[in-house]
């Protein structure tokens, strides 16, 4: 496994974000795991119930590292020690903007299935 | 002339009015459910008009009536869930125009009124009395009840169908407008969540009684796992996720202290009910389940929110509005199915019927015990809006299945489905049935 020489962590909204999603977004679960497999710190940030984000990840065999409602972004900042932290979501108000109230780097889906931390 | 809002004389307001006068003599029979959708997904299979029709059909096939015995037609005309058509949006004229249309080409589509019903279900040869109950399938019910021991009809179809369009949630219509006409400019105008009312009175309740809105998760998981045995059901159908007293304590709130999971979730779907005379529905095809009373409430608060004080009069009022009507105590009650959306006020309604003796400020202590279906003392079996999504339909289904004997996995066991009250939606301003196994 080639490791990143910075610590990411990566958040991902569910639904219109991750091709899981209601509606389905862009990312695709295997993208979720080539970006697990590089070490990167993984977790998901939705307004489904925490429970249910976790039994999504744990149906689909990935082992994430956070499950959290969307005002919970600054916690997790507290929980994790990163290089980069960045929250990946489809919703101007939900997502975008708790990422930068919580001063996270921000993706939208279509644009985090086309970068590297998500490519072999 | 067309179907016009049912008059104030059909409605129970008052207190004092003694036994209703057709108590026992109207009954519920057949239940007929769409499926559900999140949203609108533009075809004409799914449109709120298709949905109605097939709900309506299924209502008759329950109850084993055919079309043509119907002759009354009570439906809720709005059936928006806060989406609105955009007006900068193209109206979708292949769907429209796939139906016999009303001079309102949204009339199936984003709105439902009884003449475009009958122009699309020509099998109705014989409805003669139309009526809209406003809002609510609760409202529709009470005009069907009145109307059906009134002699306006004898064999009445009762229906309340839901549109959700995509997009989000109260961002359209008025909301969407730079300037807001008439009342919105008073009740609207700071941009406040649908909920912020039902959220300041809680608080209110909460600093009052020292409870905390932790205590509602016992209500809301009771409610989610009744909904996941609700085939009809949203939840059910779409996603049967649970939800956990650590799901509800981390939602985000929308207004503070009603949280994500205090909203019930939009939805399509379409509900409708077999109603007919006691005497002819002995003949149907499922057991008929009799109406003790119908009962309304309509308080005015004095200013734009109403106080704590003012909704606990009102629920009050409302429970001994209920049971005077029905000859019947609080006592009597096998379970209660009283609107939840938002569930911040599910407690009010509860103890304004002084369901199992709770008093008010006591409903979220006794949310701590056994109110499971296989309790003693069963809190919304149907789960509500919470269980199935936005319909203020379940409730009423719900009553009706679980003294039928047809509540499947749902059934209440810790008691014996006899009679229920089920209405809603507001403290202030809902409409209530009261059911029961048998007519008197």
């Amino acid at each position: 496994m080639k490791k990143n020489s910075k610590t990411i962590l990566i958040s991902l909204d569910i639904d219109g974000t991750l091709e899981i999603g209601d509606p389905p977004g862009d990312l695709t679960m295997d993208q979720v795991r080539i970006a697990k497999g590089k070490g990167y710190i993984i977790g998901t940030c939705s307004d489904r119930p925490i429970s249910t984000q976790r039994n999504i990840f744990k149906e689909h065999n990935i082992e994430i590292e956070f499950s959290v409602s969307k005002h919970m972004l600054p916690d997790i900042k507290k929980q994790f020690e990163a290089d980069v932290y960045c929250h990946i979501g489809d919703r101007d108000d939900l997502d975008r903007q708790y990422a930068i109230k919580a001063d996270y780097d921000f993706m939208w889906p279509d644009e985090a299935a086309a970068h590297e931390w998500f490519k072999k | 002339m067309t179907t016009q809002n049912a008059p104030a004389s059909m409605y129970r307001y008052e207190e004092g009015l003694g036994l209703w006068e057709h108590r026992g003599k109207v009954a519920a029979v057949g239940i007929g459910h769409s499926p559900t959708e999140r949203r609108w997904d533009g075809t004409r299979d799914t449109s709120v008009g298709a949905i109605s029709i097939l709900a309506l059909q299924k209502a008759m096939e329950d109850a084993g009536v055919t079309p043509d015995q119907v002759d009354g037609l009570v439906i809720v005309p709005v059936t928006t869930t806060g989406a609105f058509w955009p007006e900068e949006t193209p109206l979708p004229m292949d769907v429209i125009n796939s139906f016999n249309t009303t001079n309102d080409p949204l009339d199936g589509i984003a709105k439902l009124s009884a003449e475009w019903l009958l122009q699309n279900m020509p099998e109705l040869t014989n409805v003669k009395y139309t009526a809209y109950g406003p809002t609510c399938m609760s409202n529709a019910l009470n005009v069907a009840s009145q109307a059906i021991g009134d002699g306006l009809t004898h064999t009445c179809l009762v229906l309340k169908a839901w549109h959700n369009l995509p997009g989000r949630y109260y961002q359209s219509g008025v909301n969407a407008e730079n300037e807001v006409p008439g009342t919105h400019a008073t009740r609207s105008l700071w941009g406040a969540p649908a909920c912020y009312g039902t959220a300041l009175q809680f608080a209110e309740y909460c600093r009052k009684y020292g409870k905390t809105h932790d205590m509602m998760a016992p209500f809301m998981s009771n409610s989610r796992r009744n909904g996941l045995m609700f085939p009809e059901g949203y939840w059910a159908q779409h996603r049967p996720e649970e939800l956990t007293a650590e799901d509800y304590e981390y939602a985000r709130w929308i207004a503070k202290p009603a949280n994500l999971f205090d909203n019930d979730i939009p939805i399509m779907m379409a509900g409708a009910y077999l109603f007919s005379t006691a005497e002819r529905a002995k003949d149907m095809k499922q057991k008929p389940v009799y109406i003790l009373n119908h009962a309304a409430s309509n308080g005015k608060p004095r200013s734009l929110v109403p106080t704590l004080a003012e909704v606990e009069s009102e629920t009050a009022s409302t429970g001994r509005k209920i049971y005077e009507g029905a000859g019947i105590t609080a006592d009597d009650l096998s379970f209660e199915n009283m609107y939840d959306g938002f569930t911040l006020f599910h407690q009010f309604h509860l103890e304004g019927l002084g369901y199992r003796g709770i008093k008010f400020g006591e409903a979220l202590d006794f949310y701590q015990t056994d109110i499971s279906i296989e309790g003693p003392n069963p809190v919304s079996p149907s789960g509500g809006n919470i269980g199935s999504g936005r319909s203020r339909v379940w409730l009423h289904t719900d009553s009706i299945q679980q003294i039928q004997g047809r509540a499947g996995d749902r059934a209440v066991t810790g008691v014996k489905p006899e009679i229920a009250v089920s209405g809603g939606p507001m403290p202030l301003g809902g409409n209530y049935t009261v059911w029961s196994a048998t007519p008197n």
